[in-house]
């Protein structure tokens, strides 16, 4: 197992290997695609081994995974493997173009890949201070990816992306400490401490007051890499501005691998304090990020702006799941993790090809896309659907759950709010969406970027693969994944 | 809008002064570090101090000077988003307000941790307003280096050290983000002429 662990950390380096050792941008895509599908099927493979058996512990608890680490490094292997899908075309039609240069290019696959491969890692350990480390590391990986173009405008969210995000996980730093210092009284050994297997099992003896701060502070630190409101300010200009591939990593991997980081503190602050102090922290910024996210999504403008909101949204919803608690509503979390990955992750790669085509980010400039470009815009309308809550794609099922898991919990007023606010997103995000898919397309209908067929024919593989997955999960959970599921819900508690 | 000249010591942290206070705060950090070392017999905690006043405390305060303020012909002006006096009262009340939570209850009295940690609050907490108040990209990156000493600060104290892995990832993490963002603001400041986060205004809603 500690094999397949390090092979699935590893594997994505492919990609910067490739570009470093001088190919151009098609072959590093490929190459970074084939390392994020060998990290996929790694990581399914590490969960049927898990399946049922003890975590995998080593090197003084700096390793460790079990089926909750294993679930989150499925979805970002599987995000991985679509943005890298979508770099294919997108990032060698750039190169064609003139947009990006060789050494911008080179730029792209190397942090593209110390990016995935520092998310994965971040994934596989029982150290909070190490995950701390690795999360920082990805951010700054990534922020090199929000300015890669280069411009006045991708350089001022890439700043304001790394300055307030570093600034956040400084907080969670903070946090980190508190919780290490809570088990003081323990006097363990320092490696051993910081671990969180070793906290969350001897809960009962940490000290409440230091517990409680720790949680608070872990929770607005990493909340700020989740995007939660009110720390999301630097997620929709990091995700307007970088290239679209890598905005589907950012919105579909690094949020969620911050989500992780809450749910391990979550775990130990559940395991001390009970459930009432958790759950106001979590159901306050819970609701004030689905708030921001729908308010802001009325607004029209750029696309992918849109899309950003939407995660801001999303990730609202799933801390309210986690503050509703009960296996229900942590399963409905989880579930909702996934399939919103899976869906933003089509909506950023088919928003590269839209702005590919026509030269514009903004809603009002795309009109008749299902006319002009029916594969990407079909893609589009059907994953506007399915992040909305359409049936019959996974976030339907697993919005369900969640409201179902609130309405369980008794007071029915926070499930019939996540209602009525769900309804305005929905209207919010559709009337925009339909409106660029509809219609016919300007004259003359927008040039084709890409250099041959075969491209044309790329683009269209992750947009596919990421419907038919979604469809897949919102018809039918396979066995094994509900087994890793509720699996992964008792881990929390 | 408040605007001093960059004779004044309380001119941006990038006047030589403004060095030699940051590196006297790294000095301390490191001497921190060296006295736990001697009560813990750990070669590798000396090795994070020396460590620490190396690179925290005199090369990247004299890179940043030496790229941001001389290549880059920065003004050095201290431009804040609110006036000197209020923002001297904020600091001053932020550091009362992180004496009153974290002295009760939370921590045994008498201890060196007891007296350290309201500080160590104070520190991050005035390094988190000099991110807000101050208009530079400069000073902003500054703030968040003081968090960071903050946090160091806490945990020196706190819980002695992290594990060393950790500590090292995280010095690793710092220098790396200093050299990204400083890729960053050079970047601007060549775009904008003066790298003033008034300026970063088109991404907005």
């Amino acid at each position: 197992m500690t094999v397949l662990a390090i092979l699935i950390v590893l594997a994505p380096l492919a990609g910067p290997a490739t570009a470093l050792a001088g190919a151009r941008a098609r072959a590093s895509a490929v190459a970074q695609a084939v390392g994020a599908a060998v990290a996929l099927g790694c990581a399914i493979a590490l969960l049927t081994q898990l399946a049922g058996a003890r975590p995998l512990q080593g090197w003084d608890g700096f390793l460790y995974a079990d089926s909750l680490s294993g679930f989150f490094l499925l979805t970002v292997a599987g995000v991985t493997l679509l943005a890298a899908l979508g770099s294919i075309s997108y990032i060698a039609a750039q190169e064609d173009s003139g947009d990006l240069g060789p050494f911008q290019v080179k730029l792209y696959f190397t942090f593209f890949g110390l990016f995935a491969t520092l998310m994965l890692a971040s994934l596989e350990t029982g150290n909070l201070g190490l995950l701390f480390v690795l999360v920082e590391g990805s951010t700054l990986a990534s922020a090199a990816l929000v300015g890669l173009e280069g411009h006045a405008r991708s350089l001022e969210a890439a700043w304001k992306y790394v300055i307030i995000s570093s600034l956040g996980v400084t907080i969670a730093l903070a946090g980190t400490l508190f919780v290490f210092y809570s088990a003081s009284a323990l006097h363990p050994a320092s490696n051993l401490a910081l671990t969180w297997p070793y906290l969350l099992a001897h809960a009962a003896a940490l000290a409440p007051q230091s517990l409680r701060l720790g949680f608070l502070l872990a929770v607005v630190g990493y909340g700020t890499k989740v995007g939660l409101a009110p720390m999301h300010t630097w997620l929709p200009d990091a995700h307007a501005e970088a290239p679209s591939p890598a905005s589907a990593m950012l919105s579909a991997a690094l949020l969620n691998v911050g989500m992780y980081a809450i749910i391990r503190f979550l775990a130990i602050a559940h395991a001390r304090l009970g459930g009432t102090y958790p759950r106001a922290v979590l159901l306050s910024f819970g609701f004030a990020s689905i708030v921001i996210g729908a308010l802001f999504m009325v607004r029209k403008g750029n696309f992918k702006r849109l899309f950003a909101y939407s995660s801001v949204e999303h990730m609202g919803i799933i801390a309210v799941a986690l503050g509703f608690g009960g296996i229900l509503g942590l399963y409905g979390a989880l579930l909702q993790v996934l399939s919103h990955a899976l869906a933003k992750s089509v909506l950023f790669v088919a928003s590269g090809d839209v702005s590919l085509r026509y030269k514009t980010r903004e809603a009002a400039g795309v009109r008749g896309l299902l006319a002009a470009v029916p594969v990407t815009g079909g893609a589009l309308l059907l994953a506007t659907f399915a992040v909305l809550g359409s049936p019959p794609f996974g976030v339907f099922l697993s919005e369900l759950t969640i409201v179902r898991a609130g309405f369980a919990r008794g007071s029915p007023i926070f499930p019939l709010l996540l209602l009525a606010l769900l309804g305005v997103a929905f209207f919010a995000f559709a009337r925009t969406i339909t409106a660029m898919v509809t219609g016919s397309p300007p004259e003359p209908a927008p040039a084709s970027p890409y250099r041959d067929p075969a491209a044309v024919a790329v683009t269209a593989a992750p947009l596919i693969l990421g419907l038919a997955a979604l469809l897949v999960l919102g018809l039918w959970i396979p066995a094994g994944l509900d087994a890793v599921l509720r699996q992964s819900a008792a881990v929390i508690g | 809008m408040q605007s001093l000249s960059a004779s004044s010591t309380a001119g941006v942290l990038l006047d030589l002064s403004g060095a030699a206070i940051l590196l006297l705060a790294f000095a301390c950090l490191a001497f921190a570090a060296g006295t736990s070392a001697v009560a813990f017999h750990s070669i590798e905690l000396w090795i994070l101090a020396v460590l620490t006043l190396l690179i925290k405390g005199l090369a990247i305060p004299f890179a940043a000077r030496r790229v941001l303020v001389r290549r880059l012909a920065l003004k050095r002006d201290a431009a804040m988003s609110t006036g000197l006096s209020t923002s001297l009262l904020a600091g001053g009340a932020l550091t009362a307000f992180a004496y009153l939570v974290t002295r009760p209850a939370l921590l045994p009295h008498g201890t060196a941790a007891a007296a350290v940690v309201p500080l160590s609050t104070a520190v991050i907490l005035l390094g988190a307003l000099a991110m807000v108040v101050r208009r530079h990209t400069v000073a902003q990156l500054i703030g968040w280096l003081i968090v960071e000493n903050g946090v160091f600060l806490g945990a020196i104290t706190l819980v002695a050290t992290f594990p060393f892995i950790v500590e090292a990832g995280i010095f690793l993490d710092i220098v790396a983000g200093v050299l990204i963002m400083v890729v960053f603001v050079s970047g601007l400041t060549r775009q904008l002429a003066e790298a003033s986060a008034t300026e970063l205004r088109e991404l907005r809603g």
